[in-house]
């Protein structure tokens, strides 16, 4: 009976302390994004220029063999790359 | 002639084995657990070690079972009681072979837990959660499958060390899981392991059991993404790359202060996030975490558990209890976490899926992937991933939390 207490006793402060731990972790995120969002400035990437894209671009025989090697494995020899394009 | 014979067959593990069958029983679910980490890919990282463990464990004379010390730190040394505390490990070593030296080293000291969970830190990402913050509170929610199998475990006779132990299987975790059962019930080591990771191997199956008693198609089909748009995030993130590096620090703290046995776990997980963070500078700690160092501990993690599993530690009653106990405690987090998010869509007009709450478990990711693949099911572009994953790494905290309450509450 003395053990029932403890589990009942085990069981509220358990969930009681996970709940307030998660709220916690919760809002003090939230805290955080404010502060990264007033502090540090948003990281602006610079914009690769546009290569054109009539000509196909190069694509390392390594990683071609790798893609391939992918496919087969997927489609169970029945597939064939026709066209790699990076998007 | 014949006393060369008679020797010969004492000096193998024949006659030992044929004195007590029970060894046989012990080798068949080596066998079936090898079965299931190899031709079945049920979680094969740890459970090919431990069922290799539990193999070596058992063959009579191998002295590679572990011999566990009882609460007053003692063990039976060639007949004498030695306090295990009060021996050297070289003595351990040469007094019960390597691998009781290696559990009283790496696992009995509570050392490989933290170190694995160093790993899981370093491989886990916690955008997901940072960007769904709302939804990582259902990772609370299904951590009462821990705490109501205590108080089962507990009216079916389990001390409460022992019944916390049974409980935390219900966290899906298996380092926390270890962690726990070594502080208070070391003599289960053995069984709980093996339920806590067959049990995250059967994942995939578990998971659309509950869902499928407990969720109607209609509350399957609500699309996060749709719900989104409806009711868009206040919170905008601007710079995810520092938020993330700055948030393994605060948690890291706010842990520590609040439940400070927690800190190994949730510590070193938060600082092998961060390693992983900080990028290119520390890149070289961050290969180690997530590699050479995880992969080390998890062999050492997996052969120990297995070596626990001795004929005479593993086949009783407690045992199958624990199986039992096991599969309630990981239903019954998946359930709650369900039955939250179910109250959570009474009150509010944003609908949430309940498999959300269904991932609030730990077992990270593969809770998520059978929510998404549930999800998919009823509906083709309903991709729910990144929303379980919030509370399915919350989740991972919210179990080193319970652990740490069980711990510092009942050691």
């Amino acid at each position: 009976m003395e053990n029932i207490g403890l589990g009942l006793m085990l069981m509220a402060v358990g969930m009681i302390t996970v709940f307030a731990i998660l709220l916690i972790v919760i809002n003090l995120s939230k805290l955080l994004i404010a502060i990264v969002n007033k502090v540090a400035p948003e990281e602006v990437v610079a914009k690769k220029p546009a290569v054109a894209s009539a000509a196909p671009a190069v694509i390392d025989p390594n990683t071609m063999a790798a893609i391939k090697g992918a496919v087969n494995i997927v489609t169970g020899g029945k597939g064939k790359v026709m066209k790699v394009e990076k998007i | 002639m014949e006393d060369i014979f008679v020797k010969l067959y004492e000096m193998t593990a024949f006659s030992n084995i044929i004195a007590d069958p029970s060894f046989l029983v012990m080798y068949a679910i080596a066998f079936v657990l090898l079965y299931l980490g190899i031709k079945k890919h049920y979680e094969p990282l740890l459970l090919v070690p431990i069922a290799f463990g539990v193999l070596l464990a058992n063959f009579p004379g191998g002295e590679m079972g572990v011999i566990q010390a009882d609460s007053n730190g003692m063990v039976m040394v060639n007949g004498v009681a030695k306090n295990i505390w009060e021996m050297s490990l070289p003595e351990i070593a040469h007094d019960l072979g390597i691998m009781n030296f290696l559990y009283y080293m790496l696992i009995k000291t509570g050392f490989l837990p933290p170190i694995i969970f160093m790993g899981v830190g370093a491989l886990t990402d916690f955008g997901p959660m940072l960007r769904n913050l709302r939804l990582s509170i259902f990772g609370a929610a299904a951590q009462l499958g821990i705490f109501t199998v205590l108080l089962v475990a507990i009216l079916m006779g389990f001390t409460p060390q022992e019944a916390a132990s049974l409980g935390i299987i219900g966290g899906a975790d298996g380092p926390t899981a270890i962690f726990t059962t070594i502080k208070l019930a070391p003599h289960l080591l053995g069984p709980i392991a093996i339920a806590a990771y067959s049990y995250m191997a059967l994942v995939p199956v578990i998971i659309p059991l509950v869902v499928k008693l407990l969720c109607t198609k209609k509350e399957l089909m609500i699309n996060m993404k749709e719900q989104e748009k409806l009711y868009p995030s206040k919170t905008e993130i601007k710079n995810l790359r520092v938020l993330k590096i700055v948030f393994p620090i605060a948690v890291a703290t706010v842990v520590a202060i609040f439940v400070p046995t927690a800190v190994s776990l949730v510590g070193m997980l938060m600082f092998g996030n961060l390693i992983k963070e900080i990028g290119s500078d520390t890149s070289r700690l961050f290969d180690a975490a997530s590699n050479s160092i995880m992969n080390a501990a998890t062999i050492f993690l997996g052969l120990c558990v297995g070596a626990t599993m001795t004929s005479e530690a593993f086949l009783n009653w407690t045992t199958i209890g624990i199986v039992i106990g096991g599969f309630l405690a990981f239903a019954l987090s998946i359930a709650s976490g369900i039955f939250m998010v179910k109250i959570f869509n009474l009150f509010s007009k944003k609908q949430i899926n309940p498999l959300v709450g269904a991932t609030g478990l730990s077992a990270v990711p593969m809770a998520s992937r059978v929510a998404n693949d549930i999800a998919t099911k009823y509906d083709p572009k309903n991709h729910v991933l990144n929303y379980c994953m919030s509370s399915n790494i919350s989740g991972v905290i919210g179990s080193a939390v319970a652990a740490g309450v069980l711990i510092s509450f009942l050691q």
